[in-house]
């Protein structure tokens, strides 16, 4: 039995995942469209561009299987949601909708989420830094 | 011996003058701010009187909107009663209306703006499906806006009421649509029902 798990084990490390990383910096990233201070852009890169851009940081556990069909689960649903890399192809009605979403989400401890702050204990967001987050994000909803 | 303390008694009067200073002109600043708060009051009163003065307006008279409207208000009535399941009844059948929409009828102009308004309404609804009642609240807020875009778009053969609670989001405020002139508050349910009031009236 315990031999049959390890050769499914080693099985599945065989098996190819596509890895979310692009060298592509598009017209419609997020930074690129709207003037983001460095302290946001911080906060943003650190704690939420792994699941909402084209671009990963991967941790080490991505090169074991299955957790990396894990991440690359999240990844999608994630940038379903919400991609940084494209903020700027939402229309303006969407664009607005996703900034309030951002402000709820944050205010109420609901991103980043609570299983990848357990892992990542860097990505998790202090008051202050939700402070400044949040009142960012208010006076960019105003102006859209 | 003597120069010290002048020197220290200077500095004191100084440091205790610079001090008052700085608080007149917090306190000088708070009053500003208070101010303002006023006239920005004085603003939104004077809006709602002048408000009241239109309250009616006529809209094109369109009943293609009529099922994206209907699954609307089922879902406003949902939350006015706190029924997280209910809602999420109507979110389907939001979706569903949305699905159905005859498009060919639009105007080139109306087409891009109804399908940013349709895009956007769908993924709301989505949320409404599998969220908790305050998240389907907080999409509910947006969709409002979206129908009522919808409506200024293309029109709508029903009698509704724009509708304005002031309380909802911490003070910030939120509007619905209603199909009856009682108001029913559908962001804060039975613990304030009666909070809200009318903005418009559409036909």
């Amino acid at each position: 039995m315990l031999f049959f798990f390890l050769i499914v084990f080693v099985g599945i490390q065989l098996v190819p995942t596509n890895h979310n990383q692009s060298s592509v910096i598009s017209k419609t990233e997020f930074n690129n469209y709207i003037v983001v201070p460095k302290n946001i852009q911080n906060i943003l890169k650190n704690s939420c561009y792994d699941c909402h851009s084209n671009n990963t940081n991967y941790p080490w556990y991505n090169k074991i299987q299955p957790a990396s069909w894990f991440l690359e689960k999240h990844i999608n649903e994630g940038k379903k949601e919400l991609n940084f890399s494209t903020f700027g192809d939402y229309s303006k009605r969407k664009q607005k909708s996703k900034l309030k979403s951002i402000i709820n989400q944050i205010r109420d401890d609901k991103m980043p989420l609570k299983s990848y702050t357990l892992i990542h204990r860097n990505t998790k967001l202090n008051e202050l830094q939700k402070k400044e987050v949040i009142e960012w994000f208010t006076k960019l909803k105003d102006s859209v | 011996m003597k120069k010290t303390i002048y020197v220290i008694a200077f500095s004191i009067l100084f440091l205790s003058a610079c001090k008052n200073d700085k608080k007149q002109t917090e306190s000088h600043d708070a009053s500003m701010e208070e101010t303002n708060m006023h006239q920005q009051d004085e603003h939104s009163s004077m809006d709602n009187s002048s408000m009241q003065g239109d309250l009616k307006s006529t809209t094109e008279k369109n009943s293609s909107s009529s099922e994206i409207i209907d699954a609307y208000l089922q879902l406003k009535n949902a939350l006015t009663e706190d029924s997280k399941d209910k809602a999420a009844e109507a979110g389907n059948k939001i979706l569903t209306a949305f699905s159905n929409f005859d498009m060919t009828k639009l105007s080139d102009e109306q087409h891009m703006t109804y399908m940013e308004i349709m895009e956007n309404s769908k993924e709301h609804a989505e949320h409404i499906i599998k969220s908790p009642i305050d998240h389907q609240r907080e999409h509910f807020e947006e969709l409002s806006k979206d129908v009522n875009d919808l409506i200024e778009l293309i029109g709508t053969d029903k009698t509704l009421y724009v509708d304005f609670c002031p309380m909802y989001n911490n003070n910030k405020g939120a509007m619905w649509l209603s199909e009856t002139e009682t108001i029913k508050n559908p962001y804060l349910g039975s613990n304030m029902p009666t909070c809200g009031n009318i903005q418009k009236k559409i036909n």
